[in-house]
């Protein structure tokens, strides 16, 4: 029998000049073959495609390094985990067995957090809408309640007399620190509208304001904003202790820290822009303990991370369905995922990985959703490799908002699987049909008898 | 069908590929580099698609489809015309 040499699929690459800069990330050739330690294919083949995967020990890891960046520079530091990126319940309790106090912005994410047994006094409440059953509870269990606008200051006000008692509340301001600035959360210091609301909680006799919070904006890997803004707070805090007498027991500094992913329109590629949590830490501590305080009063210092701690303990395993060229020359590459399970597209200009070897000839390529919408389109241009119908695809990095935010439309959800010391744990099934309608009720009426 | 170059080319051991009207290149892998030989040597699809498969290790329907997106790319490129 004649050996036959190994095939790969025919390609012809066109050499662009001035396209790459010395900058560029190196290409993508190398397979992932394995997710911590256990082979892509396989994993796929018992769970399913497209299918998430929690490498535990990152997200540890990552919590872990945040909190000792910030730990060792400030002396009286808490990490309250941003809910909202991603709310599964497993990693919520990871978070929490780590030391993380939760920070929710709704009645239903606090409703999260208390079934996994988060005590009420290690719940920020944030956001703009709470309704008055919901503040009536987070009051009561002795959360952490951060005012948004007078409209909810009164609401709290009123709660302030049915339980009787002068609660304690943070007040969230915005400052003038990135363009466009992020207008939308609190009272804008530079206006002075957030020395007026200060000055209003307090004087109602029915509030106390024993915190300040701002949140600098998302994705911020400018670590001057974060400076600006605590410098910004000590100033502030400064005016309002001389003037109002205020004393606080905590600050916070919000979210918004970047992770690895690279934005579009980015010149560099994330590995080489994203800060350090100790580049965070170094931007914010010392700037803070400057203070008017003395270092044992220093105010209970939060942050609330989300992606920066989610995003990338999470890979997203998707299988390729078929591929075409276009009219353009450009091949396009279709997946069975869509921006059903990774709105984050809409952001990031993802890596897409091949999970097995095939070959070295890159080919720029349009990767499209498996849904039925024109604007499905999960890369514009990306490099990739040879692939056929049935290859595994891994895309690194997506913990942040695509769970959190996931739609069903048209497939149903995947399953969500967590890998910790060797074991893989199904964290979240699979959706099925009677589980998306189960809800739904036809009445009798509706039903043909033919 | 027979494939013809529309302009001369050169194409090295390696790949590398040089049209000389419009002074771009390219580069192609092993298989590539396969079939755009035979295509020098004046074989028409039909006949490339057998020399493909017994050259390597591949079934008929892959080879066929990979064959075809192929040409199709030399096309897009401006390389090949019939």
């Amino acid at each position: 029998m004649i050996n036959k040499k190994a095939y790969s699929k025919p390609t012809i690459i066109r050499h662009s000049v001035g396209v790459q800069n010395k900058f560029g990330r190196p290409p993508a050739t190398v397979p992932i073959n394995r997710l911590d330690g256990f082979k892509v294919s396989e994993l796929a083949e018992k769970h399913g495609s497209p299918l998430f995967v929690l490498s535990v020990k990152a997200l540890r890891d990552r919590y872990r390094d945040m909190n000792r960046a910030f730990t060792t520079r400030y002396p009286n530091f808490q990490i309250a985990y941003s809910y909202k990126t991603n709310y599964l319940k497993s990693v919520c309790n990871i978070l929490k067995q780590e030391g993380a106090w939760s920070e929710v912005v709704s009645g239903f994410e606090y409703d999260i957090a208390r079934n996994i047994d988060v005590p009420g006094n290690q719940i920020i409440f944030n956001g703009p809408y709470k309704t008055h059953e919901e503040l009536i509870r987070a009051f009561e269990e002795g959360a952490i309640v951060n005012l948004d606008n007078y409209d909810e200051m009164q609401v709290v006000e009123e709660i302030a007399d049915e339980l009787d008692k002068v609660l304690e509340v943070g007040i969230r301001i915005n400052m003038d620190l990135n363009d466009p600035p992020w207008h939308k959360f609190g009272f804008n210091v530079e206006a002075g509208h957030a020395f007026e609301a200060v000055k209003r909680a307090q004087s109602g006799g029915k509030l106390k304001v024993v915190g300040l919070h701002i949140h600098t904006g998302t994705y911020v890997d400018d670590v001057t904003v974060y400076s600006r803004a605590a410098q910004g707070l000590v100033n502030f805090y400064a005016y309002i202790q001389e003037q109002l007498n205020i004393k606080l027991k905590y600050w916070d500094l919000g979210g918004g820290y970047a992770s690895h992913n690279t934005l579009h329109g980015a010149y560099m590629p994330a590995e080489q822009t994203c800060p350090t949590f100790d580049q965070y830490a170094e931007a914010i501590c010392p700037i803070l303990l400057n203070g008017p305080f003395q270092a044992q009063d220093a105010p209970k210092l939060f942050i609330e991370p989300g992606r920066a701690l989610i995003d990338e303990p999470f890979s997203l395993i998707t299988s390729v369905v078929s591929q075409k060229r276009l009219p353009s020359g450009q091949r396009g590459v279709l997946l069975d995922s869509g921006m059903n399970i990774m709105s984050s597209v809409q952001w990031y200009r993802y890596n897409f990985q091949t999970a097995q070897d095939s070959g070295a000839m890159l080919e720029d390529t349009i990767v499209y959703g498996g849904l039925c919408m024109n604007i499905d389109v999960l890369q514009a241009s990306s490099s990739i490799p040879p692939v056929r119908r049935g290859d595994l695809l891994v895309i690194h990095h997506v913990g942040a908002y695509n769970i959190s935010q996931s739609w069903q439309f048209i497939y149903l959800r995947p399953a969500i699987i967590a890998i910790e010391d060797g074991e893989v744990h199904v964290i979240k099934k699979a959706e099925t049909r009677e589980y998306v309608q189960s809800f739904e009720n036809v009445p009798d009426s509706f039903i043909s008898n033919k | 069908m027979e494939l013809q170059f529309k302009s001369e080319l050169t194409i090295s051991e390696s790949g590398f590929l040089f049209d000389h009207a419009t002074g771009l290149t390219y580069t192609l892998n092993s298989t590539g580099q396969f079939i755009f030989r035979n295509i020098q040597d004046k074989q028409n699809a039909r006949s490339i698609l057998s020399l493909v498969m017994n050259e390597f290790e591949v079934n008929e329907d892959t080879a066929h489809k990979d064959l075809d997106d192929f040409i199709r790319q030399l096309k897009e490129f401006n390389l090949v015309g019939e």
